[in-house]
C-alpha cells in the first residue's frame, strides 16, 4: 500500500541504528555527533510530519511549531525509545500528542479572544496588511482555495478520533496495524473510525443527491 | 454479501462494502459479474485518491522546501540550545567535595546548633543582670503645655467636669480676636429665622 509497507525492515532497522548511535553519542558527551545524526531522522520525517499537523491544527504556524516540539521532545526522550517499535511510530504519537494539546489550549484561548486573520496559506497576519493590496482579488483567491478549502472543512468537521484515524490511514497511508499502535486504539475501532470518516466525508464532499442520503446515515452512524 | 445488501438494495453492494474492499482488498465475488457495482467501486477509489492527492497538495504548499529546510535549522539550532545551555551557574558542591588539608577541622553539625543555643541563653541571662546593675535613670518631666488646669493626673479618678469641655471651643489666646468676629454657625441659622 505505501512505502514502509515495500521496505519496513531496513527503514525501521536504519531508525533503530541512529537512535542507538544518538544515545552512545549522549551518552559519551559528543553532542554535536548527536544532533548530525539526529538530522538523518529529522529530514526523513519532516514532510510527513508537516502534512499530518498541517490537516490537524489547520494552521500552518501552529502546524510549524508542533513539528518544532515534537522533534525536539523525541530527542530528549529518545533514551526511553524501543528499538522493537518503529522510529516513526513512536514519534507520530508524540506529534499527535502535541497537536490535541494546541487544539485544547486553542479551544480555551478562543474563548476570550477574537479569531486571527489567516492568510490562504494560514499564516496569522497583521489586519493592517490586508488594506493595500497589490495581488490577486480577494475573489481570486477565494476561488483559488474554494476546493482545498472545502477538503479542509470537511476534514475538520469529523470527529477528533475520525479525523485522526482518517489521515493517519488515508491521506499518509499507514496500515490499521500502525495506526493502532500510533493511536492507541484497537485495530477493530479504527477500521470503525475509518468508515465513518469516508461516508461522513463523502457526504459532506460530493454532489448534493448523493449528500442528502449518505449524510442521513452518517449521523446514524456517528451517535 | 451481507443479507442487508439483498434485502435492501437488490443484492448491490453498499457503500461500506465498497469501502471495505478498497481498503482490505477482498473483492467480493458480486462485483464481476455488476457493472453498476464495479462502476461505484471504481469511482469511490478515484474520489478516494483525488483527495489524498488534494490534502497532499495543500499540505505541501503551505510548507514548501525552503520552509521544510529554514525548520529544520530552527530544531537544529533549539536542541544546540538545550545540549549547550550558555551560562549555568553551578551550586558549589565541588569545594565541599574538595579534599581536606591536615590544617582543617572538621566540625560536626550538631555542635554548631549547640553552641548557637548557648549563645542564645548566655546572651538572654547577660542582659537581664545588666539591666539590674544598671542606676535608674530619672524620670522625663511631664509635658503639661496647653492642657488645661482641670486635667486629671494619670492614676486618677476622672473628673465629671472634663468630660463635658467642649475642647473644639477652646481657642487660644492669639486666635480669640478672630474667634470673636467670626459668627458661629448656629447663630447664622437663628438669625435667618
Amino acid at each position: 500500500m505505501t512505502e514502509q509497507d515495500q521496505t519496513p525492515v531496513s527503514a525501521r532497522e536504519a531508525d533503530a541504528r541512529v537512535a542507538i548511535d544518538i544515545r552512545a553519542f549522549q551518552a559519551e558527551g559528543r553532542h554535536d555527533a548527536a544532533r548530525e545524526r539526529y538530522g538523518e531522522l529529522v529530514a526523513r520525517y519532516q514532510r510527513r510530519a508537516v502534512r499530518i499537523a498541517y490537516h490537524y491544527l489547520r494552521n500552518a504556524a501552529d502546524a510549524d511549531e508542533a513539528v518544532q516540539d515534537a522533534f525536539i521532545k523525541a530527542y530528549m526522550h529518545i533514551g526511553t525509545f524501543r528499538e522493537d517499535l518503529p522510529f516513526e511510530v513512536w514519534f507520530t504519537r508524540i506529534l499527535i500528542n502535541g497537536c490535541l494539546d494546541r487544539i485544547k489550549a486553542r479551544r480555551r484561548r478562543e474563548r476570550w479572544l477574537a479569531p486571527p486573520m489567516l492568510d490562504a496559506a494560514g499564516v496569522e497576519r497583521d489586519p493592517a496588511e490586508y488594506v493595500p493590496s497589490r495581488g490577486p482579488s480577494p475573489e481570486d483567491l477565494v476561488l483559488a482555495d474554494e476546493r482545498h478549502n472545502r477538503l479542509m472543512d470537511a476534514v475538520a468537521e469529523l470527529p477528533e478520533r475520525q479525523r485522526m484515524v482518517f489521515m493517519l490511514s488515508h491521506i499518509d497511508g499507514r496500515t490499521s496495524r500502525e495506526v493502532s499502535a500510533m493511536t492507541g486504539l484497537n485495530e477493530s475501532t479504527v477500521r470503525v473510525h475509518l468508515f465513518r470518516a469516508i461516508r461522513r466525508l463523502r457526504g459532506l464532499l460530493v454532489a448534493p443527491t448523493v449528500k442528502g442520503t449518505v449524510a442521513g446515515r452518517s449521523k446514524r452512524a456517528n451517535r | 454479501m451481507r443479507i442487508a445488501d439483498v434485502l435492501f438494495r437488490q443484492g448491490h453492494l453498499s457503500d461500506e462494502t465498497l469501502t471495505a474492499v478498497l481498503l482490505d482488498g477482498d473483492r467480493p465475488a458480486h462485483l464481476n459479474r455488476c457493472d453498476r457495482c464495479s462502476g461505484r467501486l471504481r469511482e469511490l477509489g478515484r474520489w478516494l485518491d483525488d483527495l489524498r492527492s488534494e490534502a497532499l497538495a495543500a499540505a505541501d504548499e503551505a510548507f514548501p522546501p525552503e520552509r521544510l529546510a529554514l525548520q529544520q535549522a530552527q530544531i537544529l539550532r533549539r536542541l544546540e540550545q538545550l545540549d549547550e545551555p550558555s551560562r549555568v551557574i553551578a551550586f558549589p558542591a565541588h569545594v565541599a567535595a574538595a579534599p581536606r588539608t591536615d590544617t582543617e577541622r572538621r566540625v560536626a553539625p550538631a555542635w554548631v546548633g549547640v553552641a548557637a543555643a548557648a549563645g542564645l541563653v548566655m546572651g538572654l541571662i547577660g542582659g537581664q543582670v545588666w539591666a539590674t546593675l544598671e542606676p535608674q535613670r530619672p524620670a522625663p518631666p511631664a509635658v503639661q503645655a496647653d492642657q488645661p488646669e482641670t486635667m486629671t493626673p494619670p492614676g486618677q479618678p476622672v473628673n465629671a467636669e472634663l468630660l463635658d469641655y467642649d475642647f473644639e471651643r477652646h481657642v487660644p489666646d492669639p486666635l480669640v480676636f478672630f474667634d470673636e468676629i467670626t459668627p458661629a454657625l448656629t447663630q447664622g441659622q437663628y438669625a435667618a429665622r
